[in-house]
């Protein structure tokens, strides 16, 4: 388009139109400008209710109540995050939750790279029958299966324990990281597994030493991801669990919102500061493995 | 491998069964393979038959399993009056949410594709809300949109609206509130990534000659962007809708299933049934009729999927 063969033709025949030149770089400046408001008035408004809720947490529940409300209070109630832990077992709820991600995170990390691994190296007998019956299970509702494994949980007498809610995790831990760990085996040239093999290593060896460090991005994308379901997760923890010290902490702030207390004071403020609480190690994850997440997710199958 | 060491292998040893290759193969896959083959049997397969046995049967835990036939398809279908109710809340839920979930992400993920300075603060600040945790993220909507404390009507009537509507407590702006809740937690999340890695997927030289024709910039999106980002709307549709249509633990947080059953979803009819009533045979009854219509709207999706979807490069 700076090329213009129409106009007054210079020695070769070809001249630059500088207007037309300046015209775009007006225009892509333009275009700037208006993304730059654009994402930054969207931006505003995902912040916001993040904000909103410290905003919240860190006043009484009359400053809550007024009709004038305050984007910061002037007298940050701080104790509000200390009356929390005082008045539910949050601590310990927090405490369940860390212990059953210690449990899952394990878990799917090792079954479902064996299985990927399964999935994309090796040619075993109906194969391709058992990788459409994974990808099956993505399209089955989890209620389907849940009544019947809720009987056999509570003939066995695991109602109340951790094991409903981890097991799976150890027996695959479930289709979608599969699939994701799959897609980026098969991205890793078959070379280096047959040069190891040639060096006498067997698939155990081939898989620890060649493939698994070179897996470190997709690895932690499911480290991270099984951190974010189980953390979570209520629907698990409400159907399996009823002793309140088992609770985890999602359990537990639904719990606490309809909790009787001995006074009537609404408890807004105390809300929206477990809220605060339960968010605060989803996010300090986030921060720590941030590019290895983005980057796991690029390099893996998605780009079909 | 194993063809190539077949091949060369004489027909001796196929007369004794796999050869030394095929077996390793077939050894070793299993192997690994076996934590899955026994949670996929055992967790998913049995259930699965024991479920389907129990939606022919009366069952309330306390007393052995009484087989029925039918007899829980035909209440489901004729008896239960808030059965097509919350089937239908479910589709509402489900067939406005994702599409606008999906488009939303995408356009976001365009945006933030663009060479910008400082694009990496923005798609941290867009993925946050993903990040919290759903009961936390229910509790603080149901704050931002209290009928007379929340910041949403303070704001309106600051405005000079006159009755705001009171969002998850009333009827009509109950699912509205939800689509809404869901859209803020999900559209800056996974799903824009899987957008945005789409997106570096599609080669330069397309641009490149959309350029030399003199396409706009729109044109370009129109042209180029959208149709090379088909396959990434489809995988993001499909997923979505399966887990859409599963909503439980938002309506359940937020309202009950209220108010007056507004948000009563499908999921809650069975968790109802199932573990309130203690209807156990029913309640299978209603999971697997969910799982039919779940498998129906992804297989005709995928149908439909020749005819709008583009796969660059077959």
């Amino acid at each position: 388009m700076a090329i213009s063969t129409g106009t007054p033709t210079g020695r070769d025949g070809v001249t630059i139109d500088y207007t037309t030149t300046e015209q775009i770089r007006r225009r892509n400046s333009i275009r700037k400008v208006v993304t730059y408001i654009l994402l930054t008035i969207a931006a505003f408004s995902f912040a916001f209710p993040l904000f909103w809720t410290v905003s919240s947490s860190l006043q009484t529940w009359q400053e809550l109540r007024s009709f004038t409300p305050k984007l910061w209070p002037t007298d940050p109630q701080w104790q509000n995050y200390n009356d929390v832990f005082t008045t539910v077992p949050f601590a310990r709820w927090m405490l369940n939750s860390f212990l059953i991600v210690a449990i899952t995170i394990p878990g799917t990390v090792i079954t479902a790279t064996m299985t990927a691994y399964a999935f994309a190296r090796f040619n075993f007998v109906a194969k391709n029958f058992w990788f459409i019956c994974m990808l099956g299970t993505m399209m089955i509702p989890a209620v389907v299966t849940l009544i019947p494994q809720y009987l056999l949980f509570f003939q066995l007498d695991l109602i109340n324990t951790y094991v409903p809610l981890t097991i799976g995790s150890w027996l695959g831990g479930g289709a979608f990281m599969i699939f994701l760990l799959r897609q980026f085996i098969m991205s890793l040239p078959r070379e280096l597994d047959e040069a190891a093999l040639i060096d006498g290593a067997n698939p155990f060896q081939i898989l620890w030493r060649v493939l698994v460090p070179l897996m470190k991005p997709a690895l932690t994308t499911v480290a991270i991801l099984t951190f974010l379901n189980d953390w979570n997760d209520f629907f698990g923890p409400f159907i399996y669990l009823n002793r309140i010290q088992m609770f985890t902490a999602s359990v537990g702030l639904r719990f606490f919102q309809y909790l009787p207390m001995e006074s009537n004071e609404p408890r807004d403020h105390l809300l929206m500061a477990s809220a605060a609480i339960l968010t605060i190690p989803v996010i300090a994850l986030f921060a720590v493995a941030q590019r290895y997440f983005i980057s796991g997710v690029v390099m893996s199958g998605f780009k079909m | 491998m194993a063809t190539l060491t077949s091949s060369v292998k004489p027909q001796t040893t196929r007369t004794r069964g796999w050869s030394r290759s095929e077996r390793r193969e077939n050894l070793w896959g299993y192997l690994f393979l076996a934590p899955w083959l026994i949670g996929f049997l055992g967790l998913f397969i049995g259930p699965g038959l024991v479920s389907l046995y129990l939606s022919l049967t009366q069952y309330d835990v306390l007393s052995p399993p009484r087989f029925i036939g039918f007899a829980n398809y035909v209440q489901m279908f004729t008896a239960d009056r808030l059965f097509y109710p919350s089937l239908w809340r479910t589709l509402y839920f489900s067939g406005v949410g994702v599409p606008l979930g999906v488009i939303g992400s995408m356009f976001l993920a365009i945006l933030l594709n663009q060479k910008l300075k400082g694009v990496s603060f923005y798609r941290t600040l867009f993925f946050m809300p993903s990040l919290v945790p759903l009961v936390a993220s229910v509790v603080l909507w149901r704050w931002l949109m209290d009928t007379d404390f929340g910041i949403v009507n303070q704001t309106l009537s600051g405005m000079g609206v006159e009755n705001p509507p009171g969002w998850f407590t009333d009827r009509r702006w109950a699912i509205p509130s939800l689509i809404m809740l869901r859209l803020w937690a999900s559209v800056g999340g996974t799903q824009m990534i899987i957008f945005l890695a789409g997106l570096q997927g599609i080669p330069d030289s397309l641009y490149d000659a959309a350029s030399i024709d003199g396409a706009t910039n729109w044109q370009k999106t129109v042209h180029v962007t959208i149709p090379m980002l088909t396959p990434t709307i489809f995988f993001n549709t499909v997923l979505g809708i399966i887990a859409a249509l599963q909503t439980f633990a938002a309506a359940f947080i937020a309202t009950e299933g209220g108010p007056g059953f507004a948000t009563w979803f499908y999921a809650l009819h069975i968790w109802k049934n199932a573990f309130d009533y203690w209807n156990m045979g029913y309640a299978s009854a209603l999971a697997w009729f969910f799982a039919l219509i779940i498998i129906g709207l992804t297989i005709v999706q995928m149908y439909l999927s020749k005819r709008w979807v583009f796969y660059y490069g077959e």
